[in-house]
């Protein structure tokens, strides 16, 4: 009996992947219901206004890797992705600072004031990294194979890939290599000799991982941060006008327009499994979809543990979820300012606004916020990546006025004693603190400031632990590993349930990745 | 004319392995150490007038059992002691212990009185580790290929590598392929609960590394230390007359099969001509011809010393200075007035391996002190009573005690390794050692502190490293010593390596030493 | 008439020591970046009188740019040696020699040149910057390396007056400073060095000189060759005389190998022309072993010069209704070069020879189509259309005066 509940697919929850998904489905036809928890479409990709006139890409604040056929394919820039380049990366330091750009000329008398060496080495740096990301591609391009049970077009997948990695020259192999298994700081030290510059570099490999730079495995998250591209410039980082909730509206319109229907407020209670089959989804207020099928964009913890019973699952499996790792390690932290922050290193207005800024003057700096998390803390100094995005977009905050984003590490799940208000603010305090070390007029401005620990990130937005990843990027978690083996291409045990988040292949990162590749899997495209 | 087929460099365990396989097979071999005695770090010294120590190992872990095979070390008077108890983690309250029995249900007994719920899983799980290292045995037999030449597919269907692979059924390799890059506390939350039980295990993890149990890797190295262990958890054995056994025994192999072994001889050159190894010059200035040298020496040694930074390669040159030593093991050797009682463990329970350990957070806080240049301000003690199983170590009544402490970085911060770091290091030690051996301080009779700067300086180990290279993940199988060196053969013809810097690594079990020879005389 | 030119804008990009007399001097406002330096495209509205400059009076160039090493120390002469392919070890003292360096697959790095100042104190100069690349291969040496890149100024003084201006101007007579040798003198109390060298082909000279003289020397030069035509000249004018010359300009002809991204971005110096700058007699220099190789089955690439024909091209023009238009200026852009169906090869650099009068270009050639005589179709672009026509190999450097290499005897 036909019934205006039912649908070809429910995707639950509306972050980007969910979104992607929802989209790629509609536009091939499916008749397809988001159904997402909050008030608001995005996940982690969001903007909000959270204070009157101040609007915040709540958590991930800049844009890169965005794969550019699904910006093509879902025709996002129709529907308002408007990405802004990122300029510089300023690391301020104790009486001086190092700034990089997008010009090389300027990049290499910048860092040749601190190294002639890295200066030189940075040029070669830079376009080997390059090299490397796009031998990865491919790798992440591809559905995950079975590595259990290979079926034919695993095997042809993975003979593809063998393929490829012959195509490899001898060194670029020896890199891939060195990067899937060292630490960021072994591997930059190869390179270079300014420590600022080490530090500052080896940054990528711990966002979001609970790991400092001298973590053996920091490297591939280091280039899991190379491989972005945004208009055909590799590793360029860039600002959505509006916020990062504009690339989640983009999609939401995309979806739409190809005939989604997107509900919010519609937060799902588990989904209906009958006789090793998904029909539908129960909602928390009682409602019931039906569906051919259902595909969820939460993180593993959630889809296996939470949206269904275990019994449905083999034990084997519920084992490997149960071991997936999900630690979360970052806070993030908001700020509406009355003005700039002015750095005693370089006084005044200037190019660096427009770009990152990094609070990383040293390895041990890092080491020593790693360190407090490893024994249950939040840094007392910890290492922030910030931007100022009013400065790109005047429109994210009243005139005059500015907002910052400050994503910090590290600030663990598992804190000594848990989170509660008190150590919340002490959060937000130490970051305050060390932002005022190098700009110290930031106490005066600030007129009001967000802090999301990873509790809140998990109870705001759904991120287990806080894991701003949907799960580590180590390489046990990885490619036919993620989220756990056999069930790497997106499908699960029970039939016509599908995954779809970031805790699928290729990981977390705002890339629309795991929608488009579960939702070409579905449709049998690939 | 070359005076010799081949110079071997170095008499530590795998240099003599490969010259006694080489010489067997008729060549003429002739091996060059720089000390007054062969063995290397199996060597057996006298550290205090009357009292004798295991320069590094006090016990063996495995010997690559096809050495045992074709040389028969056994039948030529290699005697290996088997304990029953391989091994105890002092518990921190209550004194209360747990004994790593050889027989894996009493193992399981002594865990269940730490917890039940792990006593139940220990046999499964040491059928697990059983799996994965049964496939790595046969990876460690193969020279590595040298990718990616070779190709991954190649590299993966290697034949040999078939049969475990198909024995045990994709899923070995996955779970392979899981662990190696597991950090230990990430391999033990997914089987243990018990504190103690999860640190015990992890320090196998952590042996010899820079690294504390948080690092990646570190389940790569829990394996490697297992090999041939047939599920037995830190299994090891004793070797009767002391570590130094084995290579005498090597040497007689040596002398039988006409080989020359010539001690106090330091190799200060290996001579180079057109990118052909053409010999060696010794510090006397004597100019050694051979038609191939094998060098036991570690990759900095052989060829940034020995070689010359002028022969190199820009790009191999690069690959070689790259590599990571960082030793940050010290060996501490007391004399003891006599034997020092442990509460909880009876007397007959004193000639195993004991370690102190009582959290992971514990080792991993001690671990810390390398990122920093510190010596550990609690560091991880493990330690062993040698004269236990020999007693001519030491006078009647009176006994050794040899601790293997973690972390000394090579690289200290704020000193360098002079007498005061050592002796921090000692108290240090024996302030850990004070909370097992109450009265260990009045038992001191004398002792030596082999920092890794002595280490490097006694055994020309480069940053003390023992294993001739840190056994990371991104230093093994086809990066091991380098992507361009890792089949026992070097950039030069007719040099070669066989020392624990090439693939499999360290450790006394002489593999390194077989699979090179195989390969020099193949050709 | 002209403006006053009032300017003040703030530059991230470096200034020469000279800047306060080329900004003025710069009627065009042409700059282009040069290491990271601002540099003179041209001085005037046209690069031409610059160019005859060169060829015909004498050419004043800021060079500074140039990156420069000091090695020092007793075995810097062993590690020169080591480092490039030419015979540094019969290298003498107030001698200078043209060489490429590789890396160990016999790729080519950079060109430049290596002056010995001294037994045991060489300069070396560098298209990019080399440090690292040098440190890297002198570890463990007795020798020290600096960058003098900023620690010394450069001005290239070049064409067939540059002899006499010197001589004007130095304490000493320059009639005796034979091709790719240097000395050092005195302009008026000021220290300089001035080595035969450049990057024209034509006669003319390199002075070297302590950057805070810089200005002093400036204007010495052009006073006193001011009755000579002395002309500031800026790169447009250089780039031309180079490419008559056969001189290779990295970036343009060739790709470093540390920077370039695939193995067949890479050239030898066989491949770049550059043989005889080989020296295979040497006991060992860095990539030696792969070029004996190449050497053994013969480079896969040549670097020549071609002539592309002018009737012909005349007659795609007149097709088209038009009359010959040739870019005044020296071109960058890759063209290729077919033999029938066949690509064989392209040109990276070409110019119209203004002292020839003839159409000249720099190109990779595979081998066995690189023979002097051989005709090869260029492709050419008339009014948006692509056309073949022919262009003959031919004997490089284009233009080769004798006084390029002559003294007053
Ligand atoms: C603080 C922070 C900073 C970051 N910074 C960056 C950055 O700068 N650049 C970058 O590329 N990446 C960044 N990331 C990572 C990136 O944002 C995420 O990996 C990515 O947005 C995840 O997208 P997703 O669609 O897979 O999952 P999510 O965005 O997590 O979407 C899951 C959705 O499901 C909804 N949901 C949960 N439970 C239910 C339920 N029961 N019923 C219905 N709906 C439900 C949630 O509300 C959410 O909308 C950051 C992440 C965080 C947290």
């Amino acid at each position: 009996m036909p019934s205006i509940n039912k649908y070809d697919a429910i995707v639950i929850g509306g972050g980007h992947n969910g979104l992607t998904a929802a989209a790629y489905l509609s536009r091939a036809g499916k008749k397809v219901l988001v159904l997402e928890r909050r008030h608001v479409l995005g996940g982690a990709a969001v903007t909000e206004e959270v204070f009157p006139g101040f609007k915040f890409s709540v958590c991930s604040y800049v844009v890169s890797l965005m794969k550019p056929n699904v910006m093509r394919e879902l025709m996002l820039p129709k529907f308002g992705l408007e990405l802004l380049p990122l300029e510089s990366t300023f690391t301020p330091l104790d009486g001086d600072y190092l700034m990089r750009t997008a010009d090389g000329d300027q990049t290499y008398r910048e860092i040749a004031r601190h190294s002639k060496k890295d200066a030189e080495a940075y040029k070669r740096f830079g376009p080997l990294m390059g090299q490397i990301g796009m031998a990865v591609r491919p790798i992440l391009e591809t559905i995950a194979p079975n590595a259990l049970r290979p079926s034919l077009s695993d095997m042809l997948a993975a003979k593809r890939l063998l393929d490829h990695f012959k195509t490899l020259s001898n060194e670029q192999f020896e890199y891939l290599t060195k990067l899937m298994t060292m630490s960021s700081a072994d591997f930059l030290d190869e390179w270079f000799e300014f420590e600022p510059l080490k530090s500052t570099m080896s940054a990528s490999g711990i966002i979001g991982t609970f790991m400092g730079p001298r973590s053996p495995g920091s490297a591939y998250v280091m280039l899991h941060h190379y491989m972005g591209d945004i208009d055909g410039a590799f590793r360029a980082w860039g600002f959505q006008r509006g916020g990062t909730g504009e690339v989640s509206m983009a999609i939401a319109r995309s979806a739409e327009h190809f005939g989604a229907t997107i509900m919010t407020e519609a937060s799902v209670k588990n989904v209906i499994v009958k006789n090793g089959r998904a029909t539908g989804v129960a909602l928390e207020n009682g409602d019931e979809y039906i569906s051919d099928m259902v595909i969820s964009g939460l993180d593993p913890k959630l889809s296996f543990l939470k949206m269904v019973e275990e019994k449905e699952l083999p034990s084997d499996f519920v084992r490997s979820i149960k071991n997936f790792r999900i630690r979360g390690s970052s806070g993030k932290v908001n700020l509406a300012l009355d003005g700039l922050p002015d750095f005693t290193c370089l006084p005044g207005e200037g190019h660096h606004h427009r770009g990152a800024i990094s609070i990383s003057p040293d390895f041990d700096y890092l080491e020593n916020a790693y360190d407090d998390a490893k024994y249950g803390n939040f840094s007392k100094r910890p290492f922030m990546d910030i931007i100022l995005p009013s400065v790109l977009d005047p429109e994210m905050a009243p005139p005059g006025k500015h907002v910052m984003s400050c994503f910090v590490q590290y600030a663990p799940y598992n804190l000594k004693g848990g989170w509660d208000d008190n150590k919340r603010e002490a959060f937000g305090d130490a970051v305050v603190n060390a932002l005022a070390r190098y700009a110290p007029n930031i106490k005066d401005i600030i007129l009001h400031r967000q802090v999301l620990t990873p509790a809140d990130l998990e109870d705001t937005f759904g991120l287990t632990e806080g894991n701003i990843f949907h799960g580590e990027l180590t390489v046990q978690q990885l490619f036919s590993l993620r989220p756990a083996v056999k069930w790497a291409d997106y499908t699960t045990p029970i039939k016509n349930y599908f995954q779809c988040g970031s805790g699928t292949h290729p990981g977390g990162g705002i890339t629309g990745s795991p929608g488009e590749m579960a939702a070409k899997k579905i449709l049998g495209i690939h | 004319m070359a005076q010799y087929d081949i110079i071997v460099i170095g008499s530590g365990i795998n240099s003599l392995v490969a010259a006694s396989i080489i010489a067997k097979a008729g060549k003429k071999v002739l091996v060059l150490e720089a000390r007054e005695k062969i063995g290397g770090l199996a060597s057996t010294n006298e550290f205090a007038p009357g009292f004798q120590c295991n320069a590094i190992y006090d016990t063996l872990k495995w010997i690559d059992p096809r050495i045992i095979k074709e040389l028969q070390i056994q039948s030529q008077g290699l005697e290996l002691i088997e304990m029953d108890i391989k091994r105890i983690a002092l518990g921190e309250k209550e004194n209360k212990h747990i004994i790593f029995h050889k027989d894996p249900l009493l193992t399981s007994d002594s865990i269940a009185d730490h917890s039940r719920e792990d006593s139940k899983k220990w046999i499964d799980f040491t059928t697990h580790i059983e799996k994965l290292t049964k496939f790595l045995e046969k990876l460690y037999q193969l020279a590595p290929p040298s990718l990616p030449d070779i190709g991954l597919l190649d590299a993966l269907s290697m034949r040999s590598l078939l049969g475990p692979l198909m024995g045990q059924g994709p899923q070995g390799l996955v779970n392979l392929a899981r662990t190696a890059p597991m950090m230990m506390p990430e391999l033990m939350d997914e089987w243990f609960e018990n504190e103690l039980l999860r640190s015990a295990l992890s320090t196998a993890g952590t042996h010899g590394l820079s690294y504390g149990p948080y690092a990646s890797g570190t389940g790569y190295n829990f394996l490697h230390q297992h090999l041939h262990s047939k599920g037995i958890i830190h299994n090891s054995s004793s070797v009767k007359g002391g570590t130094g056994a084995f290579p005498a025994i090597l040497n007689n192999i040596l002398s039988s099969n006409n080989a020359d072994v010539r001690t106090r001889v330091k190799v200060t050159s290996i001579n180079i001509k057109n990118n052909v190894c053409e010999g060696v010059t010794t510090l006397e200035g004597e100019e050694i011809l051979s038609n191939q040298v094998i060098s036991g020496l570690d990759p900095q040694s052989t060829f940034i010393n020995l070689v010359g930074n002028q022969n190199l390669d820009p790009s191999f040159h690069t690959q070689i200075k790259n590599i990571k030593y960082r030793g940050s093991t010290a060996r501490i050797h007391f004399a003891l007035k006599d034997m020092p009682k442990i509460e909880g463990v009876n007397e007959d329970q004193m000639n195993t391996v004991f370690s102190i350990s009582p959290s992971m957070e514990y080792l991993e806080k001690a671990s810390d002190a390398v990122k920093y240049g510190f010596i550990s301000e609690n560091p991880y003690v493990e330690f062993s009573i040698p004269s236990t199983v020999n007693p001519e170590f030491s006078p009647d009544g009176k006994h050794v005690l040899t601790a293997s402490v973690q972390y000394a970085p090579y690289h200290l911060s704020d000193s360098d390794w002079d007498q005061s770091s050592k002796e921090q290091l000692k108290q240090n030690t024996i302030q850990v050692l004070e909370k097992k051996i109450p009265d260990i301080t009045k038992l001191i009779e004398n002792s030596v502190v082999h920092s890794p700067k002595d280490l490097e300086d006694e055994f020309g180990l480069t940053e003390g490293n023992l294993n001739h290279g840190e056994m990371t993940l991104d230093q093994l199988l086809f990066m091991r010593p380098t992507a361009s060196s890792s089949q026992y053969s070097t950039p030069f013809k007719n040099l070669f390596l066989c020392g624990p810097g090439t693939h499999p690594g360290g450790g006394l079990h002489g593999m390194n030493g077989y699979n090179a020879a195989k390969k020099v005389l193949k050709g | 008439m002209s403006y006053k030119n009032q300017f003040h804008a703030e530059t991230q990009l470096k200034l020469s020591p000279f800047f306060d007399r080329t900004s003025v001097l710069n009627e065009s406002q042409e700059w282009r970046r040069w290491s990271g330096y601002l540099s003179a495209t041209n001085y005037e509205l046209n690069h031409e009188n610059e160019y005859f400059a060169i060829r015909t009076k004498a050419a004043l160039l800021d060079i500074t740019p140039l990156y420069k090493y000091l090695i020092e120390g007793p075995d810097s002469q062993k590690f020169l040696h080591r480092l490039v392919t030419r015979n540094i070890n019969i290298c003498k003292v107030g001698q200078v020699m043209y060489t490429p360096w590789c890396d160990e697959k016999g790729k080519v790095i950079d060109d430049g040149t290596v002056q010995r100042l001294s037994d045991h104190k060489f300069r070396i100069t560098s298209a990019e910057p080399n440090l690292e690349w040098l440190e890297h291969n002198s570890v463990g040496m007795d020798l020290a390396i600096s960058d003098d890149s900023s620690t010394t100024a450069a001005l290239a003084l070049q064409g067939p007056n540059s002899r006499d201006i010197l001589n004007a101007v130095a304490k000493e007579t320059l009639d005796d400073l034979k091709f790719f040798w240097m000395k050092n003198t005195r302009f008026g109390d000021i220290p300089v060095s001035i080595s035969r060298t450049g990057y024209t082909g034509d006669l003319g000279y390199e002075i070297w000189m302590d950057p805070s003289d810089a200005l002093l020397v400036w204007d010495m030069l052009i006073e006193k060759g001011k009755p000579y035509g002395i002309t500031p000249t800026g790169l447009q004018a250089l780039d031309i005389s180079r490419i008559e010359a056969g001189l290779i300009l990295l970036d343009v002809d060739y790709i470093s190998s540390r920077h370039a991204l695939i193995e067949s971005r890479k050239s030898s110096p066989f491949e770049l022309g550059l043989g005889w700058s080989v020296k295979m007699k040497k006991d060992n220099f860095i990539g030696k072993r792969a070029l004996e190789k190449e050497l053994k089955n013969g480079p896969e690439w040549e670097f020549v010069g071609i002539e592309i024909e002018w009737a012909q091209l005349e007659k795609h023009y007149r097709k088209a209704g038009l009359a010959p238009g040739l870019p005044s200026t020296a071109w960058r852009t890759s063209t290729p070069l077919y033999s029938g169906s066949e690509q064989v090869g392209y040109a990276t650099s070409g110019a119209w020879s203004p002292i020839l009068k003839r159409y000249i270009a720099l190109a990779h050639i595979k081998n066995g189509y690189s023979k002097e005589g051989t005709v090869l179709d260029f492709e050419l672009k008339v009014e948006h259309f692509r056309k073949l026509t022919p262009a003959k190999v031919v004997k490089t450097p284009f233009f080769d005066p004798e006084r390029k290499r002559s003294c007053p005897a």
